[in-house]
């Protein structure tokens, strides 16, 4: 059973990698279950043993990728409060929000083999909830885009902006209009707690959406 | 007593917002699945009277349908909109029964699939245990007999396609009334996709193809029929089997010239087969497969990182220049100006290797005269996605330096040469191989 204490790079870095490719399945998902864009450049691909669908687009992957690319030093270092998956309306106006909130469990320990097929079933579970979220949502107005928006802790955005870790993919500080909802509804969808993670998920939607 | 499951079907779909299956019920509720299938109808028909709530419901529709001049018998499950739909195609309607209740209206089957998996997970050993479908001859084999049976499939992997396609007839005929409890999921899976995989291999089969050999469509078969064989040795032998699929299509893709419709023809096979296609094998074949058009004078190799060089007899007299890591393109001040592509930058996080590359050069001789020489150079390349990049500069610097207009064929063929084979380092198919192959 090894202990956090002696083990602490590598274990952030195992719960960031885990976390960060649940989350680029679960932001295909979003875009293809509130069909932000049309159902043909979706493709149905396996993880954690399901099916889900994920973009065939080449640049939509790369800037998700690139996204999660940068979110990962935050997790590491258990800086990032919440991701948020915006989605927007023409006018640039959110119109729902998707927020994992992330934190650190308060027994934090790697132990063994069922550790990772339990975390697996929890992401499933996930999953399953981000397919059927359409039920207890209202649709949204065509032509939406989305965005990804990150909360952290503390001041590590100044880090960000001082260091891009992408060439040419800067991270900016949010401006007020893309962050400010009127009138949200929250919904919860699943929450999960495992020994090296703890994650929630609600969406937020705007009550009049057109 | 028998109204209380009309609450715990309620809670479950109106308060926990869950996708209910027949199955996921019959395990949960310890009941069987024909008394599960009941008690979804009879949930549905009570609250389609109250006026509730909108519900969806999926069912599950088997029966007797002619297809292209073929009798054959389809198990679909459908989405309730499209139910009359499907009844009215079938000539002969075995069973129709309530699959699933969900609030949500379901855009694709994937959840279904979910939904049952970790059920099925926990009780995997007695997951048949209320099933209807039955068979006495139908044991989980000991360790001892699934190794043998691995080790029979591994060894002949051409095994006569005949065979093989006569044992899959036979395979699915059994495979229907017989249940595997051992395999879990893979076996519910078979006992209703396997129908559905004849079906679509048949629609494979008929499909126009230009040249159409025979021996392609038994081939087609055993790629799409490894469901049925793999649901009786267990899923580890799926991994070395798709290699394998995938060497017989690379394989065949160089006969005949119908690569793509041969990738479109198996992805819809593939997907109908089985819940888990890796995109990344059926991305590596097509790139394999578009790889193998251009590189028509090369070898045929399934992996191309190390090239043999060819020997050249005017070797002599020119000196190949092994390149530097830097992107370059230097017309020499010499009397000779040699052109040497270089393709890659040089990033330090990633993994550099040397390779020979057919490289074109002119350059002048004695004469006078403008020489174009064909030689195989030595150059490092990295495994990224700056091959697009490169491959987009190197035709550019050929361009300049090139002065005559006889070399202009050599030049397209290098830049295809070396488009083709650093496409290899990226992870997507590229469109731009379409582009700049001529």
């Amino acid at each position: 059973m090894t202990t956090l204490t002696r083990q602490d790079l590598n274990f952030g870095q195992v719960v960031a990698d885990i976390l960060c490719e649940f989350l680029e399945v679960a932001i295909h998902l979003i875009l293809y279950v509130r069909e932000v864009y049309p159902s043909g450049i979706f493709q149905k691909r396996k993880k954690y043993n399901v099916p889900v669908q994920m973009s065939c687009h080449p640049e939509l992957n790369q800037y998700i990728q690139d996204t999660l690319h940068c979110v990962k030093p935050l997790i590491e270092k258990n800086d990032a409060e919440k991701v948020v998956v915006v989605i927007m309306d023409k006018e640039h106006h959110p119109v729902e929000r998707f927020v994992f909130e992330i934190s650190q469990p308060p027994l934090l320990s790697i132990s063994s083999d069922t550790l990772l097929s339990h975390v697996e079933q929890l992401l499933r579970a996930f999953i399953l909830k981000i397919s059927v979220c359409d039920a207890v949502l209202n649709n949204n107005p065509p032509g939406c885009s989305f965005t990804v928006l990150v909360h952290t802790r503390d001041a590590a955005t100044r880090n960000m902006e001082k260091v891009q870790v992408i060439k040419d993919f800067p991270w900016i500080v949010a401006d007020e209009q893309e962050v400010h909802m009127k009138e949200p509804r929250l919904i919860p969808l699943k929450s999960m707690t495992s020994d090296i993670v703890k994650m929630q998920l609600y969406v937020e939607e705007r009550a009049q959406k057109t | 007593m028998d109204e209380l499951y009309l609450d715990n079907i309620d809670e479950y779909v109106n308060d926990h917002n869950k996708i209910v299956t027949y199955k996921w019920l019959s395990l949960t509720l310890g009941v069987h699945v024909n008394t599960a299938k009941q008690m979804l109808y009879h949930y549905l028909e009570h609250k389609r009277k109250e006026s509730s709530p909108q519900l969806h419901a999926t069912y599950l529709v088997s029966g007797k349908l002619e297809d292209k001049g073929q009798m054959c018998h389809k198990v679909s499950v459908v989405r309730e909109d499209q139910l009359e739909d499907f009844k009215s195609k079938m000539s002969l309607i075995v069973s129709v029964h309530v699959y699933s209740v969900q609030k949500a209206l379901l855009k694709d089957s994937g959840p279904l699939y979910s939904v049952d998996y970790d059920a099925i997970k926990d009780n995997l050993k007695n997951c048949s245990r209320y099933s209807a479908i039955r068979c006495a001859g139908a044991v989980p084999m000991s360790a001892a007999e699934l190794q043998q049976v691995q080790e029979i499939q591994r060894a002949p992997p051409s095994a006569p396609e005949n065979k093989k396609s006569a044992m899959n007839g036979d395979a699915n005929i059994a495979s229907k009334p017989s249940s595997k409890p051992q395999k879990g999921i893979m076996g519910m899976f078979a006992n209703k996709s396997a129908p559905k995989n004849q079906d679509n291999s048949k629609e494979v089969k008929p499909e126009p193809k230009e040249k159409s050999p025979v021996p392609e469509a038994p081939k087609t078969k055993p790629a799409a029929k490894s469901s049925p064989m793999a649901n009786f040795f267990g899923t580890q032998t799926k991994k070395p089997e798709k290699p394998v699929e995938k060497q017989q299509e690379a394989q065949l893709a160089i006969a005949s010239e119908q690569q793509h419709q041969r990738t479109t023809a198996e992805e819809p096979a593939a997907v109908q087969l089985h819940k888990e296609t890796k995109a990344d094998s059926r991305s590596k074949s097509k790139r394999m497969e578009e790889s193998d058009s251009e590189e028509e004078k090369m070898e045929k190799k399934k992996r191309r990182r190390i090239k043999k060089p060819q020997p050249d007899s005017s070797d002599e007299d020119v000196i190949p220049d092994s390149p530097p890591q830097m992107k370059t393109s230097e017309p020499s001040p010499k009397k000779e100006p040699e052109t040497v592509q270089h393709s890659h930058t040089s990033s330090g996080t990633k993994i550099r290797r040397r390779r020979k590359v057919l490289k074109s050069r002119t350059f002048k001789d004695e004469e006078g005269c403008i020489v174009t020489e064909k030689d195989y150079v030595s150059e490092s390349y990295s495994e990224t996605e700056d091959d697009f990049q490169s491959t987009k500069q190197a035709p550019r610097n050929n361009n300049k330096a090139k002065p005559t207009s006889s070399s202009k064929d050599d030049d397209k063929k290098t830049q295809k040469k070396s488009s083709a084979s650093s496409n290899k380092g990226s992870k997507q198919a590229s469109i731009m191989g379409f582009f700049q192959k001529k």
